[in-house]
């Protein structure tokens, strides 16, 4: 009977679809395909961040990344080398390609770590640049779809130590790789150079402007500063670069963990317990050892207050199950572990903020004085800061451990005000303005260093032509922020900018406060040379006028009083003694009562004042006029600096 | 003119030691040179219940080039000193703008040019300084400013030697008070008092009326705030001629602040008090209480604002305003928060201020 009535609907639905929608007559039903993660990911690119001009920027991240890990997760120190080349310029095609000497990737994995989406080695619980298994599958689908040139990859992997060469295309529609030449490479045609590595060499159809090609520059240097262990080469159009390496010290690569029993959910629980499928095995067991801080004894008191029972682990059902889940949530237990997480640390994000490599296109400055050996237009340039330092804080945000590092790097060849921000050693590089770090730099206050924002404007405004009013970017300065964690909240699927969650801008104030107090004596001495050179600078132009003043009015040695003054001038700018003819208090002014009011004065008050009143003139009317001498002054004047 | 030269010679005396003790300091202290000036301002202001007038208090600024800010300052202080010097020397006479021109000049190299003053402001306060550094009023310097108070009735002045008669045309226009006091003398007073008033307008209504034939009167304004000029004419006039004084502002605590300048003084210019103020002037209104009295229509009346109230709190607790009459006046302001100008008598004609108003308020005071 349901069916009938259903049919007979149907036929309704028919009926009148023929008077006002023909075409439903001929589509009556929905079709539910399934949709191909390749095809699903080239329609909605944006989701990895391949965009219109950021297509290059996106794939040589991509690239580097990947290169990265795969060195870092066997402690190889990276020699990476990346190019891009335009090799059509009507048609917007371009080469890119990248080399490593990473672990490379087993023979016959590599199709579908080329080509198909979501397929990763990567998806484990620890820190990692890449997360998702998208960015290369993007490059290789994306050139499939525009150009008709194969991917080729080289490969040599740590466990073969053979290297193959395969000539790939994606076919999109179905996720699967093409495989349209594989082959071994003998060793005297050797590509990969190192004892492994893998090489990518991808066309693709994009167009690149002024501005990514600047942010393609950024990322290189940037991405050199947090991993100054790694030796980059970058070639372009315009030239080769060279990222050398700083140090030999790597970061501990990030070990893999298992969850923390606070972000359990039904199913990790679920996985667990199928991760011990063929064996009977009690569900305090599964717990204990599928959770860091999970012993056995806080399993037997989780499953006693989730009332489930005692029974084989397979057995339980879902709602059994997810009352295990609920008692955790409401359990207290250690912080997790950060051995997943891999930050940079001190000695190496201090190694790369000593030595901050700069592209400098020779083209801005047309009169360069050291034009590169090889007569390409652009050249690195290494910025050495006078002072740095680093200051980081472990928090738990969301149940998930974070760690917060941050650097500083003060004065030297820095002459402006840079603030970067790294997560998971990725620089940042978009949408700097809602990102965290931005709203914690301009809400910790500089007075932090000792210095006020007025001390800040008058010293170091005219050096730049910076006309942001926020008082810190007029200093040099450079400040670091690098949030590691397995989840960063991003603020957006762009991934470009963080987002405060939970207590992390707190921290992140903390770190940067406890920065600015190191770096202040260093910058109130550097603001004190400033001041004292404004002031040499002063007296040079002042004193002739006053000198030319007093010299108009009497007769007097106009040379020797210039001489002197000055002489008084420098040795007061060095800080050696030189009293002022009428000593006072710091503010300047002086209270000189008549007689009766300073013996009154004299008993509790500590001014020098006293003595000040050698000479003094009743004047006509009420007006007076001091110009005081004073023979004991140099004395109290001794005192007075002291105590400054 | 032998006396005046001789006291040309005093003040080039004067600015002559004063340059001497800074190459002193240079010279023989190798010291940085300092000026001490007396501070000037609400800080160092106090009454005098002696003198009846505001004083200065004893309170000293050094000036010494020995920070960044001061350098500037001390160098523009001699550099004004020394105009002042010339300008007296050579005999000539120049307002406190011309000052500021006759010394303008640019400080610092090719890359670093900076004007040597901000804005005139900067040499007005070294004008300032130059005359507590050394007791010398700037009037006595030929420095003066734009003159601005106006005076008319039977009073004869010896202006730079002509004499001038300024109940001549007293029905049509009024006389400017000339600023370069030095230059001006008073020879002759025939009336039998003087009435101030605060603006301009109002003088010239009641001068249009006769009032100057019929109560033999010197009418005078200061146009608002009075220079020192009209100050020092009020002053001479109810001291030396001994002529009554009378002012009359408007019913708010600015104009009573303004009536009070010429009987109490100002903190900005405590230092000259003794020159200035003439402690036995009258103020006679416009009291608070006249709007009431005189049935000031409301349309005429103003709204205060929160500094009217901010003020007239102030004014309470001065010592000089602690007469029962004034806490009346201005306990009355606070609770009914109107005020009024004087011009608001001609809402009742043309003639009333001049003709029932201010003889009702001379009589009462019994000046006339």
């Amino acid at each position: 009977m349901k069916i009938n009535s259903k049919l007979e609907l149907r036929y309704k639905k028919k009926d009148s679809g023929n008077i006002s929608h023909p075409t439903l007559h001929n589509n009556p039903k929905i079709k539910y395909n399934k949709k191909a993660e390749s095809e699903f990911f080239v329609d909605n690119s944006a989701l990895a961040g391949f965009t219109g001009e950021r297509i290059l920027y996106m794939a040589l991240r991509e690239l580097i990344e990947n290169s990265l890990d795969s060195c870092e997760v066997h402690h190889i120190l990276p020699n990476i080398s990346v190019s891009i080349r335009q090799i059509d310029i009507e048609n917007d095609l371009w080469t890119i390609s990248c080399q490593d000497n990473g672990v490379g990737i087993n023979s016959e994995k590599v199709p579908v770590a080329v080509c198909s989406f979501l397929t990763s080695g990567k998806y484990v619980e620890k820190q990692q640049r890449g997360l998702f298994g998208v960015g290369l599958k993007m490059i290789a689908a994306f050139s499939t779809k525009d150009t008709d040139k194969p991917i080729k990859v080289w490969s040599k992997s740590i466990d073969e130590e053979i290297e193959y060469y395969y000539e790939l295309r994606t076919d999109i529609t179905t996720n699967k790789p093409i495989v349209l030449n594989k082959k071994t490479v003998t060793k005297t045609e050797n590509v990969i150079k190192y004892k492994h590595g893998f090489k990518i060499v991808a066309t693709l159809r994009a167009r690149l402007s002024h501005i990514t090609k600047n942010k393609i520059y950024d990322y290189i240097s940037q991405t050199s500063i947090v991993n100054p262990y790694s030796e980059l080469v970058f070639e372009n159009d315009d030239g080769k670069i060279i990222f050398k390496r700083r140090t030999d010290i790597m970061p501990e690569p990030a070990k893999e963990v298992l969850p923390h029993p606070a972000d359990m959910d039904l199913q990790t629980l679920k996985k667990a317990i199928l991760n011990f499928s063929n064996q009977k095995i009690s569900i305090q067991n599964v717990l204990s050892s599928s959770f860091q801080k999970l012993s056995l004894e806080k399993a037997r008191e989780i499953i006693r207050i989730s009332e489930i029972g005692n029974k084989s682990a397979n057995l339980f059902s879902e709602s059994d199950l997810i009352k295990v889940v609920n008692v955790c949530k409401q359990m207290k237990f250690q912080s997790p572990h950060t051995d997943h997480l891999s930050p940079i640390g001190e000695k190496i994000l201090t190694t790369g903020m000593m030595a901050e490599y700069v592209i400098v296109n020779n083209k801005d400055q047309v009169k360069s004085v050291n034009p590169s050996e090889d007569g390409h237009n652009q050249n690195v340039r290494i910025l050495k800061p006078s002072l740095t330092s680093y200051s980081s804080r472990s928090i738990v945000i969301n149940n998930r451990p974070t760690i917060i590092e941050c650097g500083i790097a003060y004065g030297g060849d820095i002459n402006s005000f840079k603030l970067y921000r790294f997560a998971n050693k990725i620089p940042l590089l978009y949408d700097e303005g809602s990102d965290v770090a931005r709203e914690v730099v301009s809400e910790v206050g500089i007075n932090k260093m000792g210095i006020t924002k007025k001390e800040a404007k008058e010293q170091f405004a005219n050096n730049q032509n910076n006309k942001s009013d926020r008082a810190v970017e007029l200093l040099p300065l450079h400040i670091f922020f690098h949030i590691c964690s397995t989840k960063i909240p991003y603020k957006s699927a762009g991934k470009e900018s963080i987002a405060s969650e939970g207590e992390m801008k707190k921290y992140m104030k903390f770190c940067l406060s406890d920065l600015y107090r190191r770096v202040s004596a260093q910058i109130r001495r550097d603001l004190k040379i400033k001041d004292d050179e404004n002031r040499l600078k002063l007296y040079k132009y002042y004193i002739p006028l006053i000198v030319d003043a007093v010299s108009d009015s009497i007769k007097v040695d106009r040379n020797r009083l210039s001489e002197l003054f000055i002489e008084i001038a420098e040795k007061h700018v060095k800080k050696e003694i030189i009293p002022t003819a009428i000593s006072s208090k710091d503010n300047g002014e002086t209270n000189v009562r008549k007689k009766q009011m300073m013996s009154a004065r004299e008993k509790n008050s500590k001014t020098e004042n006293k003595n000040t009143m050698v000479k003094e003139e009743d004047l006509p009317q009420n007006l007076s006029k001091k110009v005081l001498r004073n023979k004991k002054i140099e004395k109290l004047t001794l005192d007075d600096f002291n105590r400054r | 003119m032998s006396a005046k030269n001789k006291r040309h010679k005093e003040i080039i005396k004067k600015i002559q030691t004063l340059m001497k003790e800074i190459s002193n300091d240079v010279l023989i202290g190798k010291k940085m040179p300092a000026l001490e000036i007396s501070k000037i301002g609400y800080d160092n202001t106090f009454w005098s219940e002696k003198k009846k007038m505001l004083t200065l208090g004893d309170k000293k600024v050094i000036v010494s080039p020995n920070s960044t800010k001061k350098i500037p300052t001390f160098s523009q202080y001699l550099v004004m000193a020394n105009a002042i010097r010339k300008l007296v020397d050579e005999e000539m006479e120049s307002t406190i703008r011309g000052m500021y021109y006759a010394t303008l000049s640019t400080v610092g190299d090719e890359k670093n040019k900076e004007k040597f003053w901000r804005s005139q402001e900067d040499s007005d306060d070294a004008i300032k300084a130059v005359e507590l550094m050394t007791g010398i009023p700037r009037e006595e310097f030929s420095v003066t400013s734009k003159p601005k108070g106006m005076i008319s009735g039977p009073i004869t002045l010896n202006v730079g030697g002509d004499i001038i008669d300024c109940s001549l045309g007293s029905r049509a226009t009024s006389q400017l008070i000339p600023t370069n006091i030095s230059d001006v003398e008073i020879v002759d007073v025939k009336a039998d008092l003087v009435m101030v008033v605060e603006k301009d307008t109002v003088l010239n209504n009641i001068r249009k009326s006769g009032f100057i034939q019929k109560y033999n009167a010197i009418l005078m304004t200061g146009s608002g705030e009075p220079d020192r000029a009209t100050r020092m004419m009020v002053k001479t006039l109810n001291e030396k001629w001994k002529k009554p004084v009378v002012i009359f502002a408007d019913a708010d605590p600015w104009g009573l602040g303004i009536a009070l300048r010429y009987k109490i003084g100002s903190e900005s210019l405590s230092y000259d008090s003794d020159r200035l103020v003439a402690p036995n002037v009258k103020v006679l209104g416009m009291m608070f209480s006249d709007i009431y009295d005189y049935n000031i229509p409301e349309v005429a009346r103003l709204s205060v604002t929160a500094e009217d109230i901010n003020r007239a709190n102030d004014m309470k607790k001065k010592p000089w305003l602690q007469g029962k009459q004034w806490q009346k006046e201005l306990n009355l302001f606070l609770k009914k928060k109107e005020k009024c100008e004087l011009d608001a008598f001609f809402k009742h004609g043309f003639k009333y201020l001049a003709e029932q108003y201010l003889p009702k308020k001379l009589r009462e005071a019994g000046v006339i």
